[in-house]
């Protein structure tokens, strides 16, 4: 048997870390094990990290080197419909002045593992290329360590955080969290293209500093309920489309087709035009929402980040809370060590915390959201078909009424979706976000 | 050694030991010498380390020592300027009473640098009953080929061909050196550059002379080849490097051609060390060499079903070709090391390169780069392979190659019997 | 006994990406790993030990993060790991390489004495195996290339027996100690460590010796010492990808439109392959 800890944490990524600085701060002994060969090597996301979050585990993160791609000043969402869109975009000075660095672009490769370094510092001990297989258990069946796949790989530790990610085969083997369907995940591919920084800086208006995130839905997913995303980075741009698991084994759409599309579409193709692709990768998001939150607290254990499913994607956050769940998690370790007490009931203080933070708080308001995208195909097809008719008919100079437009626009709706339906899922839609 | 300003080392009386009887004063020619409390002193700035006083100082109170004539072992000789060093010189490996191809690759590229330089093309050989080689270099393009003919040489031995070599280069000063990178020269030409404290530029694939300098540049790829990099020697002598086979051409042999053998005696120890104990040719594919076949069908990881192995042969056996493969499948201990292509296997330059499920990883395009036409073969239209090859058929293997079979035997009726023999 | 390894860092080039436009690697987030000949060598010396008894230094000169692959080899059993790292190693070719690793190797002799040195046979990075058998010139170690097996170490008559792979054949050979191996993958590959030797690895202190540390001279180390410099460097002429066929509508056709494209385009190449008799 080896050395225990204090903490054993599975996962090296925004949450695990997280935990693991906050708790190395406390003088806690703590382990990570990661199973990719450096931290960050399994992970992908689009890109985005929160300063709020961040700061609430290394306050002066801009001064310790953290890798900052781009700092984000303006945020977009465009509706695409087969050859054009509609976009929005809200730009404001405050982003580069004192709330700079609220929304920030990172290659997680970079990051993860300068995250993972500054936990190291604090004296965490971070074991890369390690799986954890199992739980430790002690005669009354309460998790007391891990077991990892290492020839005398048995670790024990008084609390195991749980923080390995979307597909987590231990939130499964502890039993509470339910295999995850396929309609609670999405599939996303990314590219990312590589083009010179001045290049980047002209075609979205930014300094050398700044960046731009632009959020899409449409029928830019084939039909499939999916986004894509548009986001800047210093000397390259990440683009990516997913899609609900559910719907590309219904559709049998192959992932890479969806993103050559994508890249081809007349609003996204000149942005990337002249770019060279030089990293293709492949994950799950955990897009199940609130009724697929596991429990989250057990005895000797408690679940962060992605593998407790929380994940908001109407507004595009998982890494914040990912770090936010992952600090609270360790808050309560400190808590539930200084009283000696591990128990189930102990650690349960997470769940409250949890529910008393805007992570639950987002979490629950959006839980029906996810079933209202998957339900209502018609947003990834007659809409933005209908859409793209109306913006036509109105945009077109010739000669015809406005009043004539309007009605032919109003039989288009008539046809495509029907007008009652329309209202419906307006008012769905509505609800669902309330 | 004391110095002075100029940093010239200089003779210091001890002034305790000194009995101040003036003799040195008489002997020194630039006047250096003065008396100070009854004891001489020695003007640094003025001392020109003749040693003259010294000779006469009945006291032995001056501190000095005169520069001696260093030994002539060869790494410590001075070396000679780099003017003195002329020719290009090449090694000719001798495998089983063979010379390898190779040697003569490098014996018509040494030609056509020589002729750049004005110099001569000056052949190593070393081995056993070896004069009908020295003749074959001549041949080949050679002018003085130094031979040490001696049973010592019979065997390879690292440290006796690195001493011979090391010889030879000392006594013969080419300027350039050429290897062949076959596995002997790769073990031998680190030694010799070592040991003459010379730089030494491995697997090049290509060399010329810069006009205006006479400095061989030689360049290799480096980062499996993305990079190519044009290396030089500038201040040390010989210019080595290493070539492997069949990057250079072989030249035209001419039996009429005319040159000089000279006889060398070996200087060095004789190395007993290591022993060969006993020598296993690999068996039965000690035959095949896809180096030489003008066809390869190498598979890749999509395509190491062995199952299929059968139909692929077939397929290569047609178009008289080998089957190679990449790293993956050799060290999945599906095929041989022998066939492995690519920058840890061997590098490879068919007129028919046919890639089957090979994804074309970097430090596999490197083995391959050479070869005339690629075509390949696999689901993935983003493999490398796929970007880089002059055709690509995207799809099954298991589906293409049958119905390549068919194909081609439609419209090359001869391929209807059986296959090309090669 | 005392058995040193020497190791290179080099970027995973199974894992690189090339930047085509301007011909050189994206490393970004690419891992840097040992050499993998280099810790087969480690491996090797690693069971060695277990075998013989005796203990295993690990030395590399490289930056500070080469740091990462001497703890792989701590991990999986090497005792000891020695970073050689000064700004005035920098810049060096094989030469000043193997001048830098011999001297440190001389170094850790004089404390306990080495019999063997094993490196690996080349670096993935493009590397010349010449670093190895420099290393062997300059300390008179007799030299055994391409080791595939290390079939018997004789401690008392100070021997050993290795399988060598030459040009179509393998050699039983045997060299009297001190010895240089420079090792093939098919010696063995290193084991995955155990989580306490993990553990143990990343805890460990690794020293960094410089040009002082090894007691070399500073005028051949790094570029000083190197006979070789890069004169300039280009991007080879890129292999242009050609035409593409998809068969995944109908297979005969894009069979056929391909072989239609090459009889068509390259008809002298297949004149030549099917017909060898007439070699142009």
């Amino acid at each position: 048997m080896n050395e225990s800890f204090d903490v054993a944490i599975v996962g090296a990524g925004p949450a695990g870390i997280s935990a693991a600085c906050i708790l190395a701060d406390a003088g806690i002994k703590t382990i990570v094990f990661e199973r990719g060969e450096y931290p960050g090597s399994k992970n992908m996301s689009g890109g985005v990290l929160y300063g709020h979050n961040l700061r609430q585990i290394l306050p002066n993160f801009d001064q310790l080197g953290c890798p900052v791609e781009r700092n984000i000043i303006e945020s977009r969402i465009w509706y695409l419909s087969k050859e054009g869109g509609y976009t929005i975009g809200y730009r404001d000075n405050i982003f580069t002045q004192e709330r700079k660095y609220n929304v920030f672009t990172v290659g997680r490769a970079k990051f993860d593992r300068w995250f993972a370094e500054q936990a190291r510092k604090k004296g965490a001990l971070v074991v890369p290329g390690t799986v954890v297989v199992d739980f430790l258990r002690d005669k009354n069946g309460k998790v007391a360590g891990v077991v990892t796949n290492r020839a005398d790989g048995e670790v024990p530790a008084s609390v195991v955080l749980l923080a390995d990610g979307v597909n987590s085969p231990l939130a499964a083997k502890t039993g509470f969290r339910a295999e995850l369907k396929p309609e609670h995940v999405a599939l996303a591919v990314k590219e990312v293209i590589e083009l010179p920084a001045e290049v980047i800086e002209q075609r979205f208006s930014v300094s050398p500093s700044d960046g731009v995130t632009t959020e899409v839905l449409g029928e830019i997913t084939g039909g499939m309920d999916g986004v894509a995303i548009i986001y800047t980075n210093k000397n390259s741009i990440s683009i990516s489309v997913g899609a609900n698991l559910a719907d590309f084994i219904r559709t049998k759409i192959k992932p890479y087709e969806l993103i050559e599309a994508y890249k081809q579409h007349p609003l996204v193709a000149p942005l990337i035009a002249g770019g060279k692709p030089i990293e293709y990768t492949a994950h799950w998001l955990a897009e199940g929402g609130y009724y697929t939150i596991p429990q989250v607290y057990g005895d000797g254990y408690l679940i962060a980040g992605d593998s407790a499913m929380l994940f908001n994607a109407l507004h595009r956050e998982g890494s914040n809370l990912a770090m936010a769940s992952g600090k609270m998690a360790a808050e309560t370790i400190i808590e539930a060590l200084k009283r000696g007490d591990t128990s189930r009931k102990s650690l349960s203080i997470y769940a409250e915390k949890l529910s008393d933070s805007f992570v639950m708080k987002d979490m629950k308001k959006y839980r029906n959201f996810p079933a209202f995208l998957y339900n209502t195909h018609q947003l990834f097809n007659e809409l933005p078909q209908v859409a793209q008719f109306a913006a036509r008919e109105m945009l077109t100079v010739n000669g015809i009424s406005k009043k004539q437009k309007q009605k032919e626009i109003v039989a288009e709706i008539r046809k495509k979706i029907g007008l009652f339906k329309l209202a419906r899922i307006i008012w769905r839609g509505w609800r669902s976000v309330k | 050694m004391p110095k002075n300003s100029k940093g010239r080392d200089i003779a210091e009386i001890i002034p305790d030991k000194c009995i101040g009887c003036q003799l040195c004063l008489g002997e020194c020619p630039v006047n250096a010498i003065t008396m100070e409390g009854g004891v001489a002193k020695i003007d640094p700035e003025k001392c020109i380390g003749c040693g003259k006083c010294v000779d006469v100082c009945p006291a032995s109170s001056i501190l000095f020592e005169k520069p001696r004539k260093k030994k002539t072992v060869a790494a410590e000789q001075k070396a000679p300027s780099i003017s003195e060093y002329k020719g290009v010189a090449v090694f000719i490996e001798v495998n089983n009473g063979v010379a390898a191809d190779v040697s003569w690759e490098l014996m018509g590229k040494g030609r056509e640098l020589a002729d750049k330089l004005n110099v001569p093309v000056i052949g190593f050989l070393l081995g056993y009953k070896v004069a009908s080689i020295a003749k074959e270099a001549i041949y080949h393009g050679c002018d003085v080929v130094y031979t040490m003919d001696d049973p010592l040489f019979q065997v390879y031995i690292s440290k006796m061909y690195g001493n011979a070599l090391t010889q030879l280069c000392n006594q013969v000063k080419p300027e350039i050196f050429l290897i062949g990178a076959t596995p002997l020269g790769r073990d031998l030409s680190s030694i010799i550059a070592t040991k003459l404290k010379t730089g030494l530029t491995a697997d090049c694939t290509g060399l010329d002379i810069n006009p205006e300098d006479r400095l061989l540049m030689m360049t290799r790829p480096t980062f499996g080849g993305n990079i190519m990099a044009t290396i030089l020697c500038r201040n040390h002598r010989p210019q080595m490097s290493t070539v492997r086979p069949k990057v250079m051409k072989m030249p035209k042999r001419d039996p009429g051609r005319q040159g000089e053998i000279r006889a060398v005696k070996y200087e060095g120890p004789a190395e007993v060390v290591p022993r060969i104990i006993e020598t296993i040719p690999f068996d039965t594919d000690g035959a095949v060499d896809i180096t030489r076949s003008p066809v390869l069908v190498v598979l890749g990881k999509g395509a190491c079903d062995t199952k299929y192995f059968p139909m692929l042969e077939e397929f290569a056996n047609l178009l008289g070709g080998t089957i190679a493969c990449s790293r993956p499948l050799v060290e999945a201990g599906l095929l041989p090391y022998l066939r492995q292509v690519g920058q840890t296997g061997k590098t490879v330059a068919p007129k028919l390169y046919i890639g089957i499920g090979v994804s074309g990883a970097v430090q596999h395009q490197v083995g391959m780069q050479g070869s005339e036409r690629v075509i390949a073969i696999n689901t993935d239209p983003h493999a490398p392979l796929v970007q880089i090859a002059d055709y690509a058929i995207i799809g099954d293997y298991l589906k293409i190659v049958p119905e390549l079979i068919k194909g081609l035997k439609e419209r090359a009726p001869a391929l209807l019997k059986e296959g090309v023999q090669q | 006994m005392h058995i040193v390894c020497c190791i290179k860092q080099v970027p995973d080039t199974t894992q690189v990406k090339i930047d085509p436009v301007t011909n050189t690697l994206v490393r970004a987030g690419v891992e840097s790993i040992c050499n993998p000949y280099d810790i087969v060598g480690v491996e090797a010396a690693v069971k060695l030990t277990e075998r013989y008894g005796g203990r295993v230094t690990v030395i590399t000169m490289g930056p500070p993060q080469a740091e990462s692959a001497l703890r792989d080899c701590l991990a999986i059993g090497a005792h000891k790991a020695i970073l050689l790292s000064d700004r005035a190693f920098a810049g060096a070719d094989t030469l000043a390489t193997s001048y830098t690793l011999a001297s440190a190797i001389k170094k850790l002799s004089t404390e306990d004495p080495v019999e063997i040195v094993i490196c690996g046979k080349q670096a993935i990075d493009g590397d010349t195996a010449q670093t190895g058998p420099g290393i062997a010139t300059r300390l008179d170690f007799n030299q055994l290339t391409y080791v595939s097996e290390i079939i018997n170490l004789d401690l008392d008559k100070k021997v050993i027996r290795v399988r060598r792979e030459i040009e179509g054949a393998s050699q039983i050979i045997e060299a009297n100690l001190p010895v240089l191996l420079t090792v093939e993958l098919q010696l063995g590959a290193p084991r995955y460590a155990s989580l306490p030797n993990l553990i143990k690895a990343l805890r460990q202190d690794i020293p960094v010796w410089g040009v002082k540390e090894i007691g070399a001279d500073p005028d051949m180390v790094g570029l000083k010492g190197s006979p070789t410099s890069v004169k300039s460097i280009f991007a080879p002429p890129p292999r242009k990808g050609g035409p593409v066929f998809d068969t995944s509508d109908s297979l005969e056709n894009a069979i056929t439109t391909f072989l239609d494209t090459l009889f068509q385009k390259d008809a002298s190449i297949l004149a030549e392959v099917l017909n060898p008799d007439s070699k142009g």
